[in-house]
């Protein structure tokens, strides 16, 4: 699968004008930018090119990067799409070395703003046996406390469950039965497909 | 070999604590010792020594993936054995069966025989628990006179509870008056409860 470079990558055309050092480094700016967010004082410093180009072309490297890694794109398809731009061999080959080392970790950080529900953190439980009460003595009622800890990005939070023995086996029961669903040979298939 | 094991609760030995069984023998059994005396401080809450713990295992030459891991299978075996309430020797033996050194098992059952009441404490004392009382204030007021009624001399008992949120854990104060009657009422329904509570420990 090959992605279009279009107008906007012209921005890109700076790293041809530079020697290959020039664009090693800004491939490492451009990485971190993509980790930790852009920090334009590192423009300047070290690059010895005007900011203008500088802050566009080290943008245009970004997106190249998040493009190739949100389409996992193999190695042909990248130099393929990169051809477009009329580079020299050396820096084509810099630039797939580039996506290749950060390809993995790149991916990471892109699958996470994906909307998602809060997650599983950790579950505490207790068994009670309730044996007397206010209006009624000599009782045997056994109650099973759940606090379910979730964890939705930052953000954690608790809920207190209370169920019977019997209540929970039916819980475990179902889920069970979710479970067992991964196992039959409609989700196999469709799993195998994917895969 | 046999697949359940007590200290796990009778279940299968985590495919990870079998692993880290050689990395906790490439150290000496008296360095291996200290390092459970560190851990197990860590699970009391009476805090881990890492200068301690990075002095001990700089003879096995442990890097810092392989610190973690000695520390989490030994918090492991410890906790796990406190938890279903195993004795000395039986951990003794099912920790050489998954191919600890013995040198290493005595040092370990060692300072697990001398915590165990301890950490059991720690772990009764973690669980779970909702809405813990925190404290309790009292005071008597007696009432003159209101808007209401010129004359009313009464004594009131006013209650403050603090008590944590069971699903935020931060501590809610709640304030109740109560009037004498109510008050005596309270006090008999409580003891009754209590006497419940004597007979049952």
């Amino acid at each position: 699968m090959l992605f279009v470079l279009s107008e906007e990558h012209k921005h890109l055309g700076f790293l041809s004008e530079v020697d290959p050092a020039v664009v090693g480094e800004s491939g490492r700016i451009a990485v971190e930018f993509l980790k930790k967010g852009s920090n334009p004082k590192i423009y300047e410093g070290a690059l010895n090119v005007w900011s203008g180009s500088v802050q566009h072309g080290l943008e245009g490297l970004m997106y190249l990067l998040t493009e190739s890694c949100k389409l996992t794109i193999s190695e042909e398809d990248f130099q393929d799409s990169v051809l477009v731009l009329g580079f020299s061999e050396e820096l084509t080959e810099l630039l797939l070395q580039l996506y290749l080392e950060n390809r993995k970790e790149i991916r990471q950080i892109l699958s996470k703003p994906a909307p998602s529900l809060p997650h599983y953190h950790s579950l505490e439980w207790r068994l009670d046996v309730q044996l007397s009460s206010r209006p009624l003595r000599h009782q045997l009622k056994p109650t099973v406390t759940l606090k379910l800890h979730l964890e939705d990005g930052a953000r954690r939070s608790a809920h207190v469950l209370q169920t019977d023995p019997a209540t929970l086996q039916h819980l475990i029961d179902e889920l069970e039965r979710a479970l067992a669903e991964l196992k039959s040979s409609h989700c196999r298939r469709i799993l195998h497909n994917i895969q | 070999m046999i697949s359940r094991f007590r200290f796990c609760g009778d279940l299968d030995c985590p495919d990870w604590v079998l692993a880290e069984m050689s990395t906790l023998a490439r150290m000496s059994s008296v360095k291996m010792k200290l390092l459970c005396v560190q851990v197990i401080k860590d699970l009391l809450d009476e805090g881990i020594d890492y200068d301690k713990v990075s002095k001990l295992t700089s003879d096995a030459k442990f890097e810092s993936g392989d610190i973690k891991a000695s520390i989490a299978v030994l918090s492991f075996i410890l906790s796990s054995a406190a938890k279903h309430d195993v004795d000395s020797d039986s951990l003794s033996s099912e920790l050489q069966q998954l191919g600890l050194p013995k040198e290493h098992t005595t040092g370990l059952c060692k300072s697990y025989e001398d915590k165990h009441s301890a950490l059991q404490e720690k772990l009764r004392e973690i669980s779970l628990r909702l809405g813990r009382l925190e404290a309790v204030n009292w005071r008597v007021d007696y009432t003159l006179s209101s808007s209401e009624l010129k004359q009313v001399n009464e004594p009131t008992v006013q209650l403050k509870l603090q008590a944590q949120d069971p699903e935020t854990d931060s501590t809610q104060t709640t304030v109740v008056s109560i009037t004498a009657d109510k008050f005596r009422v309270l006090l008999t329904e409580l003891k009754q409860a209590q006497t419940m509570m004597n007979a049952l420990q």
